[in-house]
């Protein structure tokens, strides 16, 4: 085949049903990755609902209780609201101007589902979501550990459509349900016995004895040119074979011992300070095992109620939910401010854990390793644009750190929807211009190793990251 | 009468030779274009065989290099890619001229788009400029060359039909095999199409680990359903009786203070309301919550009752049921109703949604009805509607199983009134007495489904004797042949090592099929090397030709009929063989034939991509269904296949006939309209579907057209565009001034764009007169449209009107050519090759000699070497 066809090829192929079109392919190039005794590379991200608080500045609260920082890319000054993670502020990057377009005029109670996967949901009517980006680095690196990606979230479970209580998505579409139990959680790491998988493996190791022994008798009556294309087919059985070997290694390793010294596993959501450094402390001792390099936590559901509205609690306030909308109350923007400043307190601690921890290759320290996102898919009330993220790390894997990079035209002050508590907010038109969140996922792919240049129907990455 | 047809034959005649005479005058009507295209035909004039003829390959023009490319590249090229310098790497000078078998295809492309984007010689080396003349010829050989060697790659290669079955065939041969009338492939990675469109293309079906495993995946999940365990399990079941309903709003009534002035005693009006059709009394009802019933049983029959709920166009009634339907199952909805008038002119049907809304801004709703049935009785004699949804696979609310009850559990099922009914004093409505919601249902206990596999035998209670019945008769379904004894073995021996992890024979034997599932041989369409037909080796043998042919047409596996004539050798009789088309034909299976083929020849998967028109209107619904209507219309009549090209009827239902401005059809179902030439109609090429999906999105797009006419209709798809062409500037205010026809004209007269696009656009300006949606225009912005071109042989194309004159006239050959050729690699599943030409070539003679009948070049087709060979 000549080049101009190849790529032809590949780009109808693209085109034709976008991501989902384009894993096929990552099968292909998992099997050139790096392998287990190399350092691995790792991925997390932590969503937070309801947004950030980000007053006008005509309000005597911007100078203190603006999320985004003020001053340029590597002079930029931190608030009262993400002050607690100066000492990091060599490993951090915060950005802005980033979104996801089909979900800017959609109210934000409905976009955690697409935080991740960039899908036009929409807000109403019959729903579809595409393929997350964990997700979509779990099938290129799942396979070099025990557990191919960790899905986490405080209330647990799928959450309903528009209403997501998980920020994974398998490669249909398909929520994959959260864990919220600590307990659960660690006994699925580091207790469970492979008893149901050992009987399991060993059934389809028959049927996969049958399937060659049939293929074989098959391949015996077929031309010489035919046998060539039934070879596909018993590449495909071998591999799959070579990968229950795998899977038997798994279940034969045991499973690593660790330190449970910071672990509350029976702490629930009300005990908030506990059970978000227990959750916090499982993703932690994960990677340090290598039990999987992939991990998703939620914090909560949009639009309140259940176990997450309780997190607020850790620095005295009433339902989180509640916070975004007493902004223009008497010290409602601190409120809001004192919440964001203790998720990210918690998020600062979580990786000078992992800054703490040298790498056990000897590769420099765990966070240059790991690249940790913190965001939501809402800034101001209700309005999914201009996301509030934060990503921490990964200097192994080529991200420069101690950066505010701001991106987009027209909103360099981060003004556009400030100061609205009413749904007049996300129902407004769009004035400033940001660029497509699925460019970062894209450069974040890249530097986990996964050849791709598109992701969720986006093509390019964001080079100044 | 012979004096009449005489005559009539002379006045054509005379008028033809009057056209001639006059040379770009085209016939007067479609009916004498046709005509006299038929008269021009070469494969009706040749009488003997096409030979495999030698010309058919393409040969390289080198002579035209030598002696007009060659002097020109040496004069403006050599100097800096020569043997004094060689930048680049390049040497003009050494490149082989052959591009056909030469080895430097590659180099001459980067030298093909280096000067098609004028980048070389680069600006300012003004010794070396290259006139736009030169860079024509240069740019026009090497585009040719390029093509044709591209083209050669391709047709060179051999490809065999073995290839495993897409997609689409391995669900629908699941669904066949289980009798699960369900969707249970998703989960399969998509598939690209071939360079004619078609996904069944031996070469790009390609198998992975992913693919693999998640076949062994499927394929237990579906025989999971297909079988069952245990006890029939309690069903729960909702009744919602209208007598009943209005006694319980009538005692609520009772309870406040009695107003009689508010009791309406009158005709229903035009609101959804429960209404007793002997006392006139009625009460607003829009639903409600409704709990399951335990003491009720699904499928009685009550007497029918005045009291019904009336439910006018566009109305739903919405149940909230609320958390008690099971996780899976089928759902029967079984629903009694009647209309309220039968003027045939307006319809009325019933639609099923599902919906739940968990919190604010987390809600869903979703279509679960597969189609929407009509409502024909009348109220007096209501008919039954059912519907059967299979719960696992809709949108459920994941917290219906909640312990609390935020977010909200409830389930919501709308029943709603698709209708074309006008309002006035004797609107149609739908008028409903009674509602049975009931899961899982099952017509049975054990479903046929699971009795089709573990059957009633005299042997049942012996395991391994009846564990033999069952795998022979499930081996010899699935592999599409009989098994032998050992290979029965085999699968035994498995079922052995299974047996003891569980409880019992069933769920055992269900992993054994499983294993089944995956194998080769089901999901490959095999072709042996050795067959019993030793006399001729190129054949496949008859049971192969079963599959063949079961593919070709149900997109499946054959049934137990065509299996059994393939195993009895009578398949190949070509009585019982034309009798089996017909038969295959016949069946509603063969409905996939039709929607598979037209989507995939016509590319119609495109509209996927169109974001002008929104995914659930209805419009966009009739426009995919139009062409496939049309192509079942042609098949089932065996009308001629130039019809596509023009035809005196449409094929079209309500929805599609307002949108083409034709008068006087109700109702959503397709049927065959007599049109005249005034309706701008008429034939596939202007049918709304391929209009839309050839816009930009905002209007008419000739280049996308004109691509598409030539490479869907008449084979001869253009190259591929050059990399990175620019885009035409907008922003530029002297291109912002021209029409769309000058915008393309000054694109195309660039000197490196023009080959390409003097043979494209003027096939797509022929369309101007139909705007993004495929409407009929007259006007653009105020402007009279302008839709005439001229094809680079200097033939003018005057409209739509011009165009299909013109293809009707001139290019019948070609198209009829066209449509063999896509029509037997799709029954192939293979790219056609060189070798294929004379078969082709013959076929295509066969085919115009029996006058183009659909119908009968399917006969022709599976009754051809090609389709009985390897």
């Amino acid at each position: 085949m000549n080049n101009q066809t190849s790529l032809l090829s590949r780009r109808t192929f693209l085109q034709g049903t976008g991501i989902a079109l384009s894993l096929p392919w990552l099968e292909t190039f998992a099997a050139g990755s790096p392998g287990k005794d190399e350092t691995p590379k790792r991925f997390v991200s932590v969503y937070h609902p309801d947004g950030v608080g980000l007053p006008l500045k005509s309000d005597p609260a911007w100078g203190e209780w603006s999320w985004f920082p003020r001053g340029g890319e590597k002079d930029f000054q931190l608030t009262k609201v993400l002050d607690v993670l100066e000492p990091l502020r060599s490993d951090i990057t915060i950005y802005s101007g980033l979104s996801h377009p089909e979900a800017r005029t959609v109210h934000g109670h409905s976009n955690a589902d697409q935080y991740l996967t960039g899908a036009p949901i929409g807000g109403e009517g019959s729903y579809q979501n595409t393929i997350s980006l964990d997700q979509v680095y779990a099938a290129h690196a799942g396979d070099f550990t025990r557990h191919s990606s960790l899905v986490m979230s405080t209330n647990g479970g799928v959450g309903g459509p528009r209403g997501a209580q998980t920020q994974s998505y398998n490669r249909e579409g398909r929520p994959i349900p959260a864990m919220n139990k600590p307990k659960e959680i660690f006994d699925m790491l580091f207790v469970t016995s492979g008893k149901d998988a050992a009987a399991r493996l060993a059934r389809s190791k028959s049927a996969l004895d049958l399937l060659i022994e049939n293929t074989r008798s098959l391949n015996r009556q077929l031309s010489s040119r035919d046998q060539e294309t039934l070879k596909q087919y018993l590449d495909a059985v071998r591999d799959t074979e070579l990968k229950l070997v795998k899977a038997q290694r798994w279940i034969d390793t045991p499973i690593p011992q660790v330190d449970t010294k910071n672990l509350h596993l029976d702490a629930e959501p009300k005990e908030a300070k506990l059970y978000f450094q227990t959750m916090y402390e499982l993703i932690y001792l994960a990677f340090l095992s290598d039990s999987t390099r992939v991990a998703t936590f939620q914090l909560g559901r949009e639009n309140g109620e259940g176990p997450h509205d309780l997190l607020s609690q850790a620095v005295g306030l009433g339902g989180a939910h509640g916070l975004t909308h007493d902004v223009k109350k008497p010290g409602g923007w601190k409120n809001l401010g004192t919440y964001n400043r203790y998720q990210a307190e918690e998020f600062g601690r979580f990786a000078q854990r992992l800054k703490d921890t040298p790498e056990p290759t000897g590769n420099g320290n765990m966070l240059d390793n790991t690249l940790a996102m913190h965001g939501s898919a809402s800034s101001s009330f209700h309005l999914s644009r201009n996301y509030p993220i934060i990503s921490a790390g990964g200097k192994n894997l080529g991200f420069t750190n101690g950066r505010y990079l701001k991106f987009g035209k027209g909103n360099e002050d981060n003004q556009a929807g400030a100061g609205i508590d009413t749904d007049a907010g996300w129902q407004s038109k769009q004035e400033v211009e940001e660029l497509p969140l699925a460019k970062l996922f894209v450069t974040i792919l890249q530097r986990l190793s996964v050849e791709t240049d598109s992701f969720g129907g986006y093509t390019g990455s964001l080079t100044r990251v | 009468m012979k004096t009449l047809k005489l005559t009539m034959l002379l006045v054509l005649g005379i008028a033809w030779t009057i056209l001639d005479a006059d040379g770009q005058e085209t016939p007067t009507t479609f009916e004498a274009a046709k005509e006299q295209g038929r008269s021009k035909s070469r494969f009706l004039k040749e009488t003997k065989e096409f030979a495999k003829a030698a010309d058919a390959v393409p040969k390289a023009n080198v002579a035209f290099f030598h002696e007009s490319v060659g002097p020109i590249l040496k004069k403006s090229c050599l100097a800096c890619h020569g043997p004094e310098k060689s930048e680049g790497r390049l040497r003009i000078d050494q490149l082989n001229p052959d591009l056909l078998s030469g080895p430097d295809v590659e180099r001459w492309r980067e030298v093909f788009n280096a000067l098609s984007k004028s980048e070389m010689p680069p600006e300012g080396e003004t010794d070396f400029a290259l006139a736009d003349a030169d860079r024509g010829r240069i740019v026009d050989w090497l585009g040719e060359e390029l093509n044709a060697s591209s083209l050669t790659r391709r047709n060179s290669k051999q490809h065999s039909s073995f290839r495993r079955l897409t997609n689409y065939e391995y669900n629908y041969a699941l669904q066949d095999l289980l009798g699960l009338p369900y969707a249970l492939a998703d989960k399969l990675p998509p598939e690209t199409a071939s360079e004619d469109g078609f996904k069944n293309s031996s070469e790009l079906l390609q198998m992975s680990v992913m693919q693999f495993e998640t076949y062994r995946e499927i394929g237990l999940k579906a025989l999971k359903r297909a079988t069952v365990t245990g006890e029939r399990p309690q069903a729960v079941t909702y009744i919602i009786s209208m007598p009943e309903e209005m006694a319980k709003a009538e005692s609520k009534k009772e309870d406040k203070p009695a107003d009689e002035s508010k009791k309406p005693k009158r005709k229903p009006r035009n609101q959804q309301q429960l209404f007793n059709r002997e006392t006139d009394e009625s009460i607003p009802f829009p639903g409600g919550k409704t709990l399951p019933r335990t003491d009720a049983v699904a499928g009685q029959t009550p007497a029918v009752s005045p009291v019904v709920l009336v439910l006018p166009r566009s109305n739903e009634l919405k149940l909230d049921l609320d958390r008690f339907l099971p996780d899976e199952g089928i759902m029967r909805v079984r629903i009694r109703a009647g209309r309220s008038t039968m003027n045939p002119d307006e319809y009325a049907s019933l639609r099923l949604i599902f919906s739940a809304h968990t919190s604010n801004n987390a809600n869903f709703s979703q279509v679960i009805s597969e189609r929407d049935i009509p409502v024909t009785a009348t109220a007096d004699d209501p008919q039954w509607i059912h519907f059967d949804i299979p719960l696992s696979d809709i949108q459920r609310n994941p917290f219906r199983k909640l312990t609390t009850t935020f977010p909200r559990r409830d389930e919501f099922l709308h029943i709603h009134n698709v209708s074309n009914a006008p309002g006035g004093e004797e609107p149609l409505q739908v008028l409903i007495d009674y509602i049975e919601i009931s899961a899982p249902f099952y017509e049975q206990w054990p479903p046929k489904t699971h009795m089709e596999i573990f059957f009633e035998s005299a042997n049942k209670s012996d395991e391994q004797v009846y564990g033999r019945e069952v795998l022979n008769r499930f081996l010899k379904r699935v592999w599409r042949r009989p098994v032998t004894s050992q290979e029965v073995d085999q699968f035994m021996a498995l079922f052995a090592k299974y047996r003891p992890g569980f409880s019992t024979f069933d769920e055992a034997m269900v992993e054994v099929l499983a294993t089944a599932l995956a194998s080769p041989e089901f999901l490959y369409l095999t072709q042996r090397a050795t067959t019993e037909e030793a006399k001729s080796p190129a054949r496949i043998s008859e049971l192969e030709l079963a599959s063949r042919l079961s593919m070709f047409l149900w997109s499946s596996i054959p049934d137990d009929e065509l299996l059994k004539l393939a195993e009895q050798g009578k398949l190949r009789d070509p009585e019982v063989l034309a009798a089996q088309v017909k038969r295959l034909l016949a069946d509603s299976r063969s409905r996939r034939f039709s929607q598979i083929f037209v989507e995939q020849w016509l590319g119609l998967e495109r509209m996927n991509s169109v974001t002008h028109i929104a995914a659930n209107d209805p419009l966009r619904d009739a426009m995919l269904e139009e062409p496939v209507a049309f192509f079942e219309e042609v098949l089932k009549h065996n009308h001629s296949v130039i019809d596509f090209l023009h035809s005196d009827y449409a094929v079209v239902n309500e929805r599609l006939a307002a949108h083409y401005r034709l008068p006087k059809v109700y109702g959503p179902h397709f049927r065959s309209v007599p049109i005249t030439p005034q309706t701008n109609r008429g034939g596939l090429l202007t049918s709304a579907a391929i209009m839309t999906m050839n816009s930009d999105g905002k209007d008419s797009h000739p280049l996308k057209r004109g691509v598409w006419m030539l490479k869907r209709i008449l084979d001869d798809p253009p190259p591929p565009p050059p990399p990175n062409v620019p885009e035409v500037d907008l922003t530029d205010p002297e291109i912002l001034k021209m029409t769309l026809k000058e915008r393309i004209a000054n694109h195309r007269n660039k000197a490196a764009c023009i080959s390409c696009h003097s043979r494209i656009d003027p096939w797509g300006i022929a369309f101007e007169n139909y705007d993004a949606l495929g409407a009929y225009r007259t006007h653009i912005k105020n402007q009279p449209v302008d839709a005439t071109s001229e094809l680079f042989n200097r033939q003018t194309l005057a409209g739509i009107d011009g165009l299909k004159r013109y293809l009707l006239t001139d290019r019948q050959d070609q198209f009829a050519r066209a449509m063999v050729h896509k029509l037997t690699a799709y029954s192939l599943g293979r790219p056609l090759t060189f070798g294929d030409r004379a078969d082709i070539d013959n076929l295509t003679a066969q085919f115009r000699r029996r006058n183009d009948g659909l119908g009968d070049l399917i006969q022709l087709i599976v009754s051809s070497n090609l389709f009985n060979s390897k």
